[in-house]
This record gives C-alpha cells, sequence and structure tokens, in this order.
C-alpha cells in the first residue's frame, strides 16, 4: 500500500515537474531571454500581447502563415494536359526501361566503379557551376569549386575520386543557369515536363540551353573543340549512360518517393518547384 | 530499491516526452545516432529495425500537429471525430512514409551541422545526409508549444522539401474535387 502511495506521490511530483519547466528558472537561457526583454520594456509589452494571442488561436500558431498557399500556388498550368500524359510516359520509361537497365548494370558493375564514374561526369562539369557562381557573384563558392576541381582533377584521379569532400571537406555548389536566372528575380514561367528528362519549366528549360554552351559533356556547333563528345548522337549517349549510371546509385528512391503521392504529375511538380525555389534561396 | 526502480523508470518518461530548446540539438544527436545503429545492426529483422526506428523517433514528433498544418483550412470545419480519424490516418502515411524511406539506408552517415532559432517559437535543425555518391539536406524545423519549453517536430524539409506543404498541396488539391471522406480513404 505504501508503494503504491509512493508511485502517486511520484507521479504527481514528475507531471508537476512537466509544467514547472514553464516557471522561470535560473537557466542560462533563459537569463539571456529575461536580458532581451528588460533591454526594451516596449517589446516585451508587444510579446506579452503576442503571447496571448498565441494562446487563444492554439490551432494556428502562426502556422497558416507559414504555409500559405500563395507560395506553392501554381501559376497557370497551360500544358497541364502535355505534362499529366509526359509524366505518365516517364514513369513507363523508368519502370520498363531505366530501372530493369540499370538494375541489371548495378548487378554487373561495382559500386566503387559506379560511384568513380558520377564524380568524373560531375567533376567535368564545372565549367557550369563555375560559370554560374559567378554570374551570382558568389566568390567563397567560386573557390570553393575551383578548389574541388584542382583537387579532385589531380590527387583525385581526373575526377574519379572525391577527395575534396572526403577528405579537404570543401562543400560543392552546384548552381546552373535556371538557378541564376531565379536569383536574379526571373519567375519560373509554366511547368513542363521533359521527355525522359523529367519537370522543368520555361525559365530552367532556358537554364539547361545556356548551360550546355558551359559544359564539355554536350556538343554544340562550333565549340566541337572543347566538347568531349565529337556530335550529338555521342552527347544523347554520354546522357544517357550518367542516367543510368546515376539511377543505379538510387535504385528504389522514386518508387519510394512515388509512393508519397495522390496524384503523381501535381505532385511531382510541386516537389521540383519547391527544391528549385530553395536551391536559388541558398 | 523499488522506489528508485520507479523514479528511474518515470524519469526517462519524463525525458522521452518533450524535448526543451536548450537539449534539442542533444536529443536529436542521440537520437539520429541509435536509429543510424539499429540500422546497422545486422541481428534485427526488418520489421524490428521499422519498429525501434519509429520508437526512437516517435516522441519529438508532433504528428497532430503535422496532420492540421497539411489540412490547412479545412481542418477547422471537421468535427472534432473528424480530426482524430484524419490524424491517425495520417499519422500512419507519414510512418509508413518514413519506414519506406528507411529502406534505401546504405550506410549514409547523418552530420547534424546547426541549429537556427527563426522565431521566437521556431527552430530549425539542419542536418546533411552523406552517401557514397550524394549529400542531401534535412532540416527539421520545431515549435514550441504555447506557454512550455516544449519542442516539437511540425515539419521536415528534405533537399529544400517540405514535407508538410507536400501534403497540404496535395490534400487541397484533392479536396477541390473530392469530398472528406473519399480523401480520409486513400490515406
Amino acid at each position: 500500500m505504501q508503494h503504491v502511495a509512493i508511485f502517486f506521490m511520484l507521479i504527481l511530483v514528475a507531471f508537476s515537474g512537466c509544467s514547472q519547466s514553464t516557471t522561470p528558472q535560473p537557466s542560462p537561457q533563459k537569463n539571456e531571454l529575461s536580458l532581451i526583454e528588460t533591454e526594451t520594456e516596449n517589446n516585451s509589452d508587444v510579446e506579452k500581447i503576442s503571447d496571448t494571442e498565441d494562446e487563444i488561436d492554439d490551432d494556428n500558431d502562426g502556422f497558416e502563415e507559414e504555409f500559405s498557399t500563395e507560395k506553392t500556388e501554381t501559376h497557370s498550368d497551360p500544358l497541364s494536359g502535355y505534362n499529366r500524359s509526359m509524366t505518365n510516359f516517364n514513369d513507363k520509361v523508368y519502370t520498363y526501361a531505366l530501372n530493369p537497365v540499370a538494375e541489371a548494370y548495378a548487378y554487373v558493375i561495382p559500386q566503387p566503379f559506379r560511384i568513380g564514374l558520377s564524380n568524373f561526369i560531375k567533376n567535368l562539369n564545372f565549367p557550369v557551376r563555375l560559370v554560374n557562381n559567378l554570374l551570382q557573384g558568389k566568390m567563397q563558392n567560386v573557390s570553393d569549386e575551383t578548389g574541388r576541381f584542382l583537387a579532385n582533377s589531380t590527387i583525385g584521379l581526373l575526377g574519379v575520386m572525391d577527395p575534396a569532400t572526403s577528405y579537404l571537406h570543401i562543400p560543392a555548389h552546384v548552381e546552373d543557369f535556371g538557378q541564376t536566372l531565379g536569383y536574379y528575380g526571373v519567375g519560373t514561367g509554366f511547368h513542363i515536363v521533359l521527355p525522359f528528362l523529367g519537370p522543368s519549366n520555361l525559365r530552367d528549360l532556358a537554364g539547361i540551353s545556356v548551360d550546355a554552351y558551359a559544359s564539355p559533356l554536350i556538343n554544340i556547333r562550333g565549340l566541337e573543340r572543347y566538347k568531349i563528345p565529337k556530335n550529338w548522337v555521342e552527347s544523347m549517349g554520354i546522357v544517357a549512360i550518367h542516367m543510368i549510371n546515376k539511377t543505379s546509385l538510387n535504385l528504389g528512391q522514386y518508387e519510394s518517393i512515388k509512393k508519397d503521392a495522390l496524384d503523381l504529375y501535381p505532385f511531382l511538380r510541386d516537389i521540383y518547384e519547391q527544391k528549385r525555389v530553395s536551391d536559388i534561396a541558398e | 530499491m523499488l522506489k528508485k526502480i520507479i523514479l528511474i523508470f518515470l524519469l526517462t518518461i519524463i525525458n522521452s516526452y518533450a524535448v526543451q530548446e536548450q537539449n534539442i540539438q542533444k536529443t536529436m544527436d542521440s537520437k539520429i545516432k541509435k536509429v543510424l545503429q539499429v540500422l546497422q545492426n545486422k541481428n534485427l529483422s526488418l520489421k524490428q529495425k521499422e519498429k525501434q526506428s519509429i520508437r526512437i523517433m516517435d516522441s519529438v514528433f508532433d504528428y497532430k500537429k503535422m496532420a492540421q498544418i497539411s489540412l490547412g483550412r479545412k481542418w477547422k470545419t471537421l468535427s472534432s471525430k473528424e480530426k482524430s480519424q484524419f490524424a491517425s490516418a495520417f499519422e500512419k502515411k507519414i510512418k509508413h512514409s518514413y519506414v519506406d524511406k528507411l529502406r534505401l539506408y546504405n550506410n549514409q552517415r547523418v552530420i547534424i551541422k546547426k541549429l537556427k532559432k527563426t522565431k521566437k517559437n521556431r527552430i530549425s535543425l539542419e542536418s546533411t545526409i552523406i552517401g557514397k555518391s550524394d549529400t542531401y539536406d534535412v532540416v527539421y524545423q520545431f515549435y514550441k508549444r504555447a506557454n512550455k519549453n516544449d519542442w516539437y517536430i511540425y515539419d521536415v524539409r528534405l533537399s529544400g522539401v517540405s514535407i508538410v506543404q507536400t501534403y497540404r498541396k496535395q490534400f487541397s488539391d484533392f479536396l477541390k474535387t473530392k469530398s472528406f471522406k473519399q480523401l480520409l480513404k486513400s490515406l
């Protein structure tokens, strides 16, 4: 009986302890807060008001504002019919061609080799990142990316290894021309789903075309000396190998993401646009 | 002896109950480490791994809040029974999705980068998942319950994509043409 009484006492103490955490305690955190509050009397008044507002509006808490639909409300989607069927097409391509090929490829080619190829291709695309970081005036990124390129191209055996990430801890800064346009306030334009490549929009499509000039992996007439592929067939080949290789390193990822969708096309569109907004903000 | 045991038991309950501001980084760090240990443990079956990972993370997530935000204004029009139905369906959906993502785990490392207090009652914890060929940013968004020092996760951003925002968009699109009952069913 005594034990039961102790048990109840403990429960009471324990749960009151839970709520006690809100009463002022001489913890360093609280001290900081109280300092800030006493610094400006008026401000603390305002804070008190907003505190009570929080209480009343408990099921809102400012979340409606934070997640206001305006931010993600898609602009006009004139191509929605086409986009929907292209999403379907890409989904089929993925399921019946890309994924099985990538699985077989992953079975035959050992992972370190595939990672090496992925690093190699990323390293070759350095000019795209350099140009776009420069255009956005991000000088720290320019120096990081240049350092990465130099390190990976030399100690990293022509970019097959990535010592810049694993040993030197220089962060990568992927930027493309779509992001550069976004950085200078260019709107997305309407959403376009590209065959094989997936979701994009008018701005990013323009971006891809411009980046093709800087990338040594895409053949452009007149720039053959600087480019690795000699014609567009070879460019396509490189893109295809890159896609298969990339898929082989991320098997199951698309399927897993797809499961979260109620309706695939708007879901992928929304994810893409959200990701681009955050990439541009970086 | 018994007293001690009970005390320890209760203390652990309280600890797993909610996170306080000064502990967010520490707690999340240890939780993530625990999940990684579970995932790397070869003696556990897939089911066990999933169960244990969810149990570790459960106490910091506010599923009800996530459900509420993701439904937006529609939430207020629901009866309390519908609210709880939806919240539990949503919780299942989120957990299922989380577990499904865990299956992709392939010895990635997780680094907690920094804690940012964005507002008086909002904190975001930035972390990075480092895989062999790619890295992903994961940001855990915490909010403070009114008048308490208890912090809970209300959203997770994976490479800049907010989970709650994505659901919110989907639900609002769904409800434009279909009913709440159908939504509940499709979850």
